[in-house]
């Protein structure tokens, strides 16, 4: 029955847009908007405490992966609040964790990084392995930050193609998990 | 040297014909898929991706909390392929380790919060030190220890590993005791705060 409890609309409410696969299984506090063919695997977290977390098309979440917007203690709650947009294709791999104020588009998170918050993303940068990145800045485009010692370069190479994995992924995932179903369009 | 004795409530653990014990808390993803060859521990908050790819555990295996194992992918010019992942016996997987790998051999030793990439191949009796990050397609050798972010070669084993890794793995398979309840003690304490915290 957890998964009821999950979805209890008092802690969450998940809007998801046609085509998106979202799995059950995964924690969910707060308003969050999915867009179309992101895939969210069981066992991510996204919590939005400070204000609405609006997810575009094409994303990949893998298990583990933490989407987390928490105000940083001492600050008021302004009206409205304020909102955490993430654009479309980008990369959260497992357990990655994020509280990034903005993610442009083509960004991948691998796994175990940490992005703090007041961090901005722009476009098609990486954050490597264990990389923690802590104090707020805004990440040029193209960046990968790699290795130990936080190394960074810019890449000249495209941001390699999602569709493939995540057309694989919209297959098989229904099969095993049970999903949030999206919401059908109001008619006007 | 003999390992100190941990204690699991039968309640929250499920005990297999082949002596596997599984922990309630874990997460097997297409279970169908998935086979744990027998003696295997998997403790609490372990994901194992069984719906991706078929994933083969072998004996006396040791999965700790918070490890992730889940089969590797590839691309191709027409679709994505994942790949079956086996893991040979008498391995030990350490806390909050994520195994992308494509094989691992037997005996091998993963540290805690390691990163094996895609498609690696973990060859028996090798081992990867805590917090290490294994590029894509890295192979180990035998006898080697890699550690580092990305990790390197920095170090070599004894002849005498694979009796090492055996010992140790069984012994954490026979002091892994069953009990009816857990009694309230600090360790349970501990364990109950770290699941809250993460």
């Amino acid at each position: 029955m957890t998964s009821l409890k999950q979805l209890d609309p008092s802690v969450c409410s998940v809007k998801v847009s046609p085509g998106a696969v979202v799995c059950l299984e995964a924690d969910y506090v707060g308003d969050i908007t999915i867009g179309a063919r992101t895939v969210l695997h069981p066992k991510a977290r996204i919590v939005a405490e400070a204000g609405p977390i609006i997810i575009g098309e094409g994303n990949l979440i893998e298990e583990q992966a933490q989407i987390i917007f928490r105000l940083p203690e001492g600050t008021e709650v302004t009206d409205p609040p304020p909102v955490m947009v993430i654009g479309n294709n980008n990369v959260f791999e497992v357990d990655s964790y994020c509280e990034a104020s903005k993610i442009g588009d083509n960004n991948v998170l691998e796994a175990k990084c940490c992005v703090g918050s007041g961090v901005e993303l722009t476009r098609g940068c990486v954050v490597g392995s264990l990389c923690k990145l802590q104090c707020p800045q805004v990440i040029p485009e193209n960046t990968v930050v790699y290795g130990s010692q936080l190394s960074r370069r810019v890449q000249t190479d495209k941001p390699a193609q999602l569709t493939l994995q995540l057309d694989f992924l919209t297959k098989i995932l229904p099969n095993y998990h049970r999903l949030i179903k999206p919401k059908k369009k109001p008619v006007p | 040297m003999e390992l100190e004795d941990s204690y699991y409530p039968k309640a929250q653990y499920i005990e297999t014909a082949t002596g596997n014990r599984v922990s309630r808390g874990s997460v097997l993803c297409g279970s169908q898929n998935i086979v744990l060859s027998g003696k295997v521990v998997v403790l609490e908050g372990v994901v194992v991706r069984g719906d991706l790819a078929n994933v083969r555990v072998g004996r006396h295996c040791v999965v700790s909390s918070r490890a992730v194992i889940r089969p590797p992918f590839k691309k191709f010019s027409k679709g994505v392929a994942f790949f079956p992942l086996h893991i040979g016996d008498h391995v030990f997987i350490g806390e909050g380790s994520v195994v992308n790998a494509a094989v691992v051999g037997s005996y091998v030793y993963i540290g805690k919060n390691c990163v094996i990439g895609r498609r690696c191949i973990l060859k028996d009796c090798s081992m990867v030190a805590d917090n290490t990050v294994l590029p894509p397609e890295t192979v180990v050798p035998p006898f080697a220890v890699y550690s580092g972010s990305p990790g390197t070669h920095t170090a070599d084993l004894p002849e005498s590993t694979q009796d090492l890794m055996t010992d140790y793995t069984r012994s954490y398979y026979h002091h892994f005791i069953r009990v009816k309840d857990m009694p309230s003690t600090p360790r349970e304490s501990a364990t109950t705060a770290r699941l809250v915290d993460v």
